[in-house]
């Protein structure tokens, strides 16, 4: 527990080396299937998360990220190595106390026909509720800040099939929020959403960081990895190719491993981060 | 909890401290109480709990109605008279020794097959996976027709038709590989093995004595007249053991409409509340049958009503069985009043509602599970 107060005392820029990571694997090896049909993803794979910091997971199609961010929340039991979250064993963590630590959002989000933002968000009390403990007046207060922190008050009792895709996907983000968890994992969060909607949802993981949380997302768009994220861990073929902060790490080589793009990097004049012009294939040119 | 590592904003409005009252959210109430000194509430779903009152007070007057209706017509005085044994002998004879057992087989088949399929509904996400048509209510038949015409087996129905469904599901299971993820799937292969044991049911009456066969029979298309008594306590048990399972696990299953992963996210065993969930279904549905044959269309019929009458919010899962019980009292009775002297199954009047109201649930343009 001590770990937590630590994690918030620091500032997020010497986070990294100050602190003990809150989520750790080590030499993670994840396959799917079995015995002889057993295919393996990701071969002994260590990583830390940074204590406060955004980290974006990156890399081509097929890389083992969204596999590695699913064993990061235990919906994918590794066959060898272990993930410690605050240092045990997440596979000996019981369900409950896990979800009171680390809160996720997959991929695939859908929810049943009707179910407006404040009733999806009261879902994220439920690590902290009990059949005889379903509604306190911390339950009350804490979903009363998600939907300030995601923006959500006006849509409170709007049904989310009839909301734009990026009040949909805040609105999960709140339910997570809900949860008040230090760690928060994101598969793909702004996979469906146009420009606009991307940097709604970019934001709100922002403001997270800037709380105190420990994130980590998978996103496809180097880019915007390199923009909102303040640790980037580049895979390919289920190892890490690269991992520190996006304008160290990210160079026309790295690109041209992970992708087979050639292209020519610059520094966003506003903000610093690295953007990739003139981008054409290398197979084409073969 | 020690770690509250998020505030973003202080409390909105600080003075929600003070009160005395926690606004619940709307359309619940909230019962509070202190239990050696620890808070203790729950939510009640507003419009859930109406729905249940309703449901409830319809499933008394269909039962009273099926205590008066019949050969001897009785008043409902004669025959809440007659229920408390103080009446003419002759009404107490016909509702106590006639009508009463039937009832409670009724509303305890119609219980189970209903709370059945909600479950399983509820399991598999999608509102097709009810175990009358995923094949394990012929599993359990085949099995109880087995006993019945005593092919080597001295077994009494029930534990056949519970092993007869236990077969069937690990038959599915194992071909189906998955049930959840890959909903569809397992239903097909359901529908498949549910064949092959249909089959298997016909081919043993067959291969019987005519007398035998004839016993069997009701077996094969669903009827309260051949219930057992011994297979009626055993129902109420299991109902009852069904019950309070459906309410350990309703606020799991509410989760589980999300995925998978969002259930473990929030803190939930889904491995283990889908098998306990999985097992509670199919044992109803296998000791309804052992009562009064497959009239598994009732578990897909209750819980569409219990939907519809519910908010989207819960799982209605009491609804689902007051619903269902409902259904099946209705139907005998109609079943017994419809060409009287001559009784209908009561397996048979559900198919007739029942069927087109399948045709309806599938030509209808979005499932309410796949939205």
């Amino acid at each position: 527990m001590s770990s937590f107060a630590a994690t918030n005392s620091v500032t997020p820029s010497n986070a990294a080396s100050a602190t003990v990571s809150p989520l750790i694997a080590r030499q993670l090896s994840l396959s799917y299937g079995r015995n002889s049909a057993r295919r393996t993803v990701i071969e002994g794979l260590d990583l830390e998360l940074p204590a406060g910091q955004v980290t974006a997971i990156v890399g081509p199609n097929g890389c083992g990220k969204s596999t590695l961010l699913a064993s990061l929340a235990r919906l994918h039991v590794p066959h060898r190595g272990t993930v410690l979250l605050d240092g045990r064993d997440i596979q000996r963590l019981p369900a409950r106390d896990m979800a009171q630590r680390l809160a996720l959002l997959p991929q695939e989000t859908h929810a049943p026909e009707g179910l407006t933002a404040a009733e999806l968000i009261r879902f994220g009390r439920q690590p902290h509720q009990s059949l005889f403990k379903q509604w306190s007046r911390e339950d009350r207060r804490v979903v009363d800040e998600a939907l300030t922190a995601a923006d959500l008050h006006e849509l409170a009792d709007r049904p989310l099939d009839a909301m734009s895709g990026g009040q949909r996907q805040r609105a999960w983000i709140a339910m997570a929020i809900a949860q008040q968890t230090p760690l928060l994992l994101l598969d793909e969060p702004t996979s469906a959403l146009d420009l606009g909607h991307q940097l709604e949802v970019f934001e709100l993981i922002r403001d997270l960081a800037a709380s105190g949380k420990t994130l980590a997302m998978v996103v496809h768009d180097l880019v915007s990895a390199c923009r909102f994220a303040d640790y980037l861990v580049a895979m390919r073929d289920g190892k890490i190719v690269a991992a520190g902060k996006p304008s160290e790490v990210v160079t026309a080589e790295l690109v041209r491993d992970l992708y087979g793009v050639e292209c020519t990097l610059m520094l966003d004049p506003a903000t610093g981060s690295p953007l990739l012009t003139n981008i054409r294939s290398t197979r084409h040119s073969r | 909890m020690p770690m509250k590592t998020h505030s973003l904003t202080p409390p909105a409005c600080p003075m929600n401290r003070d009160d005395t009252a926690v606004t619940p959210p709307p359309g619940s109430w909230r019962l509070s109480w202190t239990l050696g000194g620890r808070d203790h509430s729950m939510l009640i779903e507003r419009r859930a709990c109406f729905a249940c009152l309703g449901l409830l007070a319809v499933l008394l007057a269909v039962c009273l109605l099926s205590l008066c209706l019949g050969s001897v017509a009785l008043s409902p005085r004669q025959a809440l008279a007659g229920l408390f044994g103080h009446g003419e002998p002759m009404s107490v004879f016909v509702v106590q020794e006639l009508r009463l057992v039937r009832l409670a087989a009724g509303v305890a088949t119609g219980a189970a097959f209903s709370l059945s399929g909600c479950l399983m509904q509820t399991l598999a996400r999608n509102r097709l996976a009810t175990p009358g048509i995923v094949g394990i209510d012929n599993g359990a038949t085949a099995f109880a027709v087995a006993s019945v015409v005593g092919l080597g087996t001295s077994l009494a129905p029930p534990p056949m038709a519970l092993a007869g469904a236990a077969t069937a599901t690990a038959i599915t299971f194992a071909l189906a590989n998955d049930v959840g993820t890959r909903g569809y799937r397992f239903i097909v292969t359901g529908i498949g093995v549910g064949a092959v044991f249909g089959a298997l049911t016909q081919l043993l009456m067959a291969r019987v004595a005519i007398d035998t066969a004839n016993a069997a029979y009701p077996w094969t298309v669903g009827s309260l007249n051949a219930r057992d008594g011994t297979a009626l306590t055993w129902l109420w048990c299991g109902l009852a053991i069904g019950l309070l399972a459906a309410c350990y696990l309703s606020r799991a299953m509410r989760v589980l409409r999300f995925s998978d992963a969002v259930a473990q996210g929030l803190g939930y065993r889904v491995r283990g509340c889908r098998y306990l969930a999985l097992v509670v279904s199919v044992a109803l549905a296998a000791l309804a049958v052992a009562v009064a044959g497959p009239v598994g269309l009732v578990g897909l019929i209750g819980p569409e009503i219990a939907r519809q009458l519910s908010s989207h919010r819960g799982i209605s899962l009491i609804a689902s069985a007051l619903s269902g019980a409902i259904i099946m009292v209705a139907s005998d009775l109609v079943g017994r009043l419809l060409l009287a002297p001559i009784e209908v199954p009561v397996g048979i009047v559900t198919a007739i509602v029942g069927s087109p109201f399948l045709l309806w649930i599938l030509l209808r343009p979005a499932p309410r599970f796949q939205s």
